[in-house]
Formats: structure tokens, C-alpha cells, sequence
């Protein structure tokens, strides 16, 4: 079982210690949610494990290999996709066309056979347009597929940047705040996608606000505050522990 | 839609290639030519400016190394034109791979000054290299072998170059390395998550653009037949730069159309040619303010003005059947 994992990782920035030792597993085929108040080290920890921040200390590892001084390409490459907090779409470009920029992992096709459009390179072409036309089927954005991505509405830009990570057939995919200005009924179609995710084999690591939803779609969960673990298990034990508690949930 | 197209582009190429026949003299016959040489070195800055998002103003440095190279191989060591032409890509090439490694790290108008002092080093150089150069009194440049001799056989030359290398960037641009080299123009982040090599990126591109520059020169030396130092005057660069902005980001024939127009616009407005520098000023401003996306787009925007897509909203429904079976096919599971 290949899990993507942190050991004692540590980041500081200044002198502000965002994450303090923290270790977390994700392991195939769960849904990992991690929690935690504002400024707790969420998104700096999910930086960590996609290879925006290199941690100071501590080791990123993905099953044997080790990703700690890796970038992010290369944790790309090994399987580990993400979507942002504010997704990140190529504006001008159509959303099939983005879809498609997340198969670049599989692309063989060298820039100068590219050119020369050998055949390589227009049946990648073929193929990873047929992948990503099924996926968008998959998330349920087919009317859109040909809109420019910049007309696109928040929850339709939050599906497609799912589609785009999934694009690469990862092992892991990294959802920072998925659900954020989703509506209800939005929230319940996007656990419907990840639980599908999850059943396909692919560990998700979930950062959300939406306590609720961590909780029913979680698998384990992780809590956070200043950038220290307060308490891993499973939704039950998090929600009932009392450090967890009194920082975020409240009484 | 799509046939129109391919009509248009049949019926704008059999008109280039026969006009010889038609041409009314000469001079139009070697402006042509002249958009021919200057269109295959912007197809390739295209994609470094347009594609990329790399604002190069210092190309004709790239241009005049090509030009020098092709002069002084045919001229002085009395290569064939052919072998001198290849050789003149080639050396684009390499002093694309020398300006862009330590340059293409720089951010955006740190990376344009880099280049812009590049051009500027090249004219000095080719100054003060008298014995090879011929310093400010220039070179004379020989022709290509016959059939390739008369203008109208360098005109056919000219376009035959001109349109595989529009091939070239075409395929660049439609296929994966077009989307990955507008991530890397629109956000390196995302370029990044979906592991997009940047810098490599960038640099092969440049490279690229390098090796079109070189062939561009050697065919604009030619077509001049004789090149001084002011032959490449840092204007040239900042004309093949306008020509992309004017043409539109991510499209190849909208800088064709801006190359065409602003090359034959002193021809155009011939009857004030002392204005023709206005002229240009004044097509800029009015691109930039009117249709800042580029003369490339106006087709679309016209469109959505007059005829607004209605953006008809739905609910997102996820398929999660499809969407199991999509992810359960996985190759590489």
C-alpha cells in the first residue's frame, strides 16, 4: 500500500512557525479530511505535500520514495494532483481544453515532434481529448465542455479544476476547500465526486471549513491548530475530542 | 465555419504563390517577400510572446546574427546559400539557447530589458568586428542558385519557408505544448501543478524562435543583398513586438495579419508617406484602446457583441457511474 505521508514536518516562515512536526498520512482510497481554525496550517501543510513550500524539516514521502526536496512538477509526475482555495483556470482557454492540461504527465511527445505533429502527438492528442471529454461527462459539466473558462460560474470552475487533477490519473488529490462558496445542493454533488474518487482508489485529502461535510465524507480525519496535530482518529473520535472542541467547534 | 476557413486559406495562398504573374512591379513583388521574411521570424517570437507571454523586444539582434551569419558563410567563405541557410538557423538557435538561460528566469520587463540590451550589444559587435563584419560600411550579401535567383523564384523560396514554419508553430500551438505554454503565460502556479516543466519550457520555445529568426535572417540578407549595422536598428524589434500585440495573444493569424499590415503600411498610405510613421502610431493606439485583445479576436468579439451567446445556467450533476468507470480505466492502475 503506497500512502503519501508526512513526517515531522516542520515550516517556518519569519518567525512565525506555520507547521510544528506534523505528521499525517493519506492513505489509497480514503478520504483524509483535515480541520482546523484560520491560521491553523491547512493550506501551508497541503503546500507541503504538493511541493509549493519545501519543508525545513521533516520528510514528504510517497509510499518508499522520498518527495521531501522534490518540486512540484515532479510530485505532479509521481502522482500527487491538487486543485486551489481560488481555483485556477487558464481564462482564455476553453474548460475541455484545461481538462486536457492535466493529462501533461502522460504527454510522451517531444516540443520539436510536436512541431512536426508526428503521429505520437496527435494520438496523445486523440486520447487524452476522449479522457477528458468522459471525465467532464463524469462531474457533470458536458454543456459547458466548449465555454471559455473565464464565463464559467464558481461551482463550474471548483468541478472542472477536479477534472483537470484527475486528468493524470493520480493516486492522490489534495482539495483545498472544495466546498467554499458552493450552495447546499452543490456540496451534496461534490461529495457524490469525491466519494466516487475515493472508491476508485485515489486518496483524497480534504481541507475544509464545512465541518459537517469533513465529517459525514470522511474516512479519518486530522485536526490542526498552530500549526501542531490535536487530535487524528476517525469523524467520531475528532468531533467528541475536547481540545478539538474547545479551539475550533465550540461548545 | 470551418470550411470557410480552409477556403480562405487555400485562396490567400494560391493568391501569394502566383504573384509574380499579377504583381503590378517589382517593388510589390519585394514587399511581399519582405512580410514573408519578417512573418518567419514572428511566427516563432509568436510563441514566446504570445503563446508564452515572454515580452522579447531584442529579436532582431537574433535576426541580424542570422543575416551576418549567412553574409559572411556565402560571402567570404563561399558556402552554398543552402548550407549557409541551414547553418544561419542553427546559429539562431544556439544564440537563443545563450540569451534565454540566464535571461528567461527574469521576470517579465527585467527579461524584455535583457533582451532589448542583447540587440544592442549585437549592433555594437557587429561594429566593431570591421574585418568580418565590414564594420559600418556593411556587406554585400549573394543571391540563392537559379531557379531561386529572380525575384519571382525567391518570392516562391520565401513563401515555401514561410509556410512550414507556420506549420510548425501551428502544431506547437494546437497540440499539448500550446496549452502548457499559456499556463506558463496566464499562471505558473497552475503550469506547475499539472507539471509543467517552466523554465524548460520557455527556453525550448525560445530556442525555437532563435532557429526561425536565423532563417529569417539569412532570407531578409538576401533578399537586401547588402546589410550594414543600421540595417538592424532596435526599432525592428520593437516593430516585430507591436505586430504580435496588434495581431492578438494566442492566435497565429492575427500577428500574420498585424505583419502584413504594418510591413505594407507605408505602402498603403504612399500618397502621405512622410505620414506613414503616424499612421503606424495611430493603428496602435487604436488597436490598444479599441480592441485590446488584438485584431486576431475581433472576428469573436464581434460575434458575442451582435450575437450574445445566452450563457444558460444549469445544475452541475455529476455521473457517477461515468465518472467510475472513466477513473477505474485508468492505464495506470
Amino acid at each position: 500500500m503506497i500512502s503519501l505521508a508526512a513526517k515531522t514536518v516542520t515550516k517556518v516562515f519569519g518567525g512565525l512557525t506555520a507547521l510544528s512536526e506534523v505528521s499525517i498520512e493519506v492513505r489509497p482510497g480514503e478520504i483524509h479530511g483535515l480541520i482546523g481554525p484560520n491560521g491553523s496550517g491547512k493550506t501551508t501543510l497541503l503546500n507541503a505535500l504538493s511541493g509549493y513550500y519545501l519543508a525545513d524539516a521533516g520528510r514528504v514521502t510517497l509510499g518508499e520514495a522520498d518527495l521531501t526536496r522534490d518540486s512540484v512538477q515532479r510530485r505532479a509526475f509521481a502522482g500527487v494532483a491538487r486543485t486551489f482555495q481560488k481555483p485556477r483556470l487558464l481564462p482564455t482557454l476553453s474548460v475541455i481544453d484545461n481538462v486536457m492540461l492535466g493529462g501533461w504527465p502522460a504527454v510522451r511527445s517531444t516540443f520539436f515532434g510536436t512541431a512536426l505533429s508526428w503521429l505520437r502527438a496527435r494520438r496523445e492528442e486523440r486520447t487524452l481529448r476522449a479522457r477528458a471529454e468522459e471525465l467532464l461527462h463524469g462531474v457533470g459539466l458536458a454543456q459547458v465542455m466548449t465555454r471559455r473558462a473565464s464565463l464559467l460560474e464558481h461551482a463550474e470552475q471548483r468541478f472542472a479544476e477536479i477534472a483537470r487533477g484527475l486528468m493524470a490519473s493520480p493516486r492522490f488529490l489534495l482539495l483545498d476547500e472544495p466546498a467554499g462558496g458552493l450552495t447546499p445542493h452543490e456540496i451534496e454533488q461534490l461529495g457524490v465526486v469525491i466519494r466516487t474518487v475515493r472508491d476508485a482508489g485515489i486518496g483524497v485529502l480534504l481541507v475544509e471549513h464545512h465541518t459537517d461535510f469533513v465529517f459525514r465524507l470522511s474516512d479519518r480525519v486530522t485536526a490542526l491548530d498552530l500549526g501542531r496535530v490535536i487530535r487524528q482518529g476517525t469523524p467520531a473520535e475528532v468531533r467528541h475530542d475536547a481540545e478539538v472542541i474547545r479551539v475550533y467547534l465550540g461548545a | 465555419m470551418r470550411a470557410s476557413r480552409a477556403v480562405v486559406m487555400v485562396g490567400g495562398l494560391l493568391a501569394l504563390a502566383t504573384m509574380p504573374w499579377w504583381a503590378r512591379d517589382q517593388y510589390q513583388l519585394h514587399l511581399a517577400a519582405l512580410i514573408g521574411v519578417y512573418w518567419i521570424l514572428i511566427a516563432g517570437l509568436n510563441l514566446i510572446v504570445g503563446y508564452s507571454g515572454q515580452l522579447s523586444i531584442g529579436h532582431v539582434g537574433l535576426l541580424a546574427i542570422g543575416a551576418y551569419a549567412f553574409a559572411i558563410l556565402t560571402g567570404r567563405y563561399e558556402w552554398s546559400p543552402w548550407i549557409a541557410l541551414m547553418a544561419s538557423g542553427g546559429i539562431g538557435a544556439l544564440c537563443g539557447l545563450l540569451l534565454g538561460l540566464p535571461s528567461l528566469r527574469l521576470p517579465g520587463f527585467y527579461f524584455a530589458m535583457a533582451t532589448l540590451a542583447f540587440a544592442l550589444i549585437v549592433t555594437e559587435i557587429s561594429l566593431a568586428q570591421g574585418d568580418l563584419t565590414g564594420g559600418g560600411t556593411g556587406l554585400s550579401v549573394p543571391g540563392f542558385t537559379a531557379p531561386f535567383d529572380t525575384p519571382g523564384g525567391f518570392h516562391a523560396l520565401i513563401l515555401s519557408v514561410a509556410a512550414l514554419i507556420t506549420w510548425l508553430t501551428w502544431n506547437v500551438a494546437r497540440f499539448m505544448w500550446g496549452r502548457a505554454l499559456i499556463a506558463v503565460r496566464d499562471s505558473v502556479v497552475t503550469a506547475q501543478a499539472v507539471g509543467v516543466p517552466v523554465f524548460r519550457a520557455k527556453l525550448l520555445v525560445f530556442v525555437f524562435s532563435g532557429l526561425t529568426a536565423g532563417v529569417a535572417g539569412a532570407l531578409f540578407a538576401s533578399l537586401q543583398s547588402y546589410i550594414t549595422p543600421d540595417t538592424f536598428v532596435f526599432e525592428l524589434g520593437l516593430f516585430f513586438f507591436v505586430c504580435i500585440i496588434i495581431g492578438g495573444r494566442g492566435t497565429i493569424v492575427g500577428p500574420l495579419i498585424g505583419t502584413a499590415v504594418l510591413t505594407a503600411l507605408p505602402e498603403i498610405v504612399a500618397p502621405l508617406a512622410r505620414w506613414s510613421t503616424f499612421f503606424y502610431g495611430l493603428l496602435l493606439l487604436a488597436v490598444v484602446l479599441l480592441v485590446p485583445e488584438g485584431i486576431g479576436h475581433v472576428v469573436e468579439i464581434v460575434r458575442a457583441r451582435w450575437k450574445p451567446r445566452s450563457l444558460q445556467s444549469f445544475a452541475v450533476t455529476p455521473d457517477a457511474a461515468r465518472l467510475a468507470r472513466c477513473l477505474r480505466a485508468d492505464p495506470e492502475r
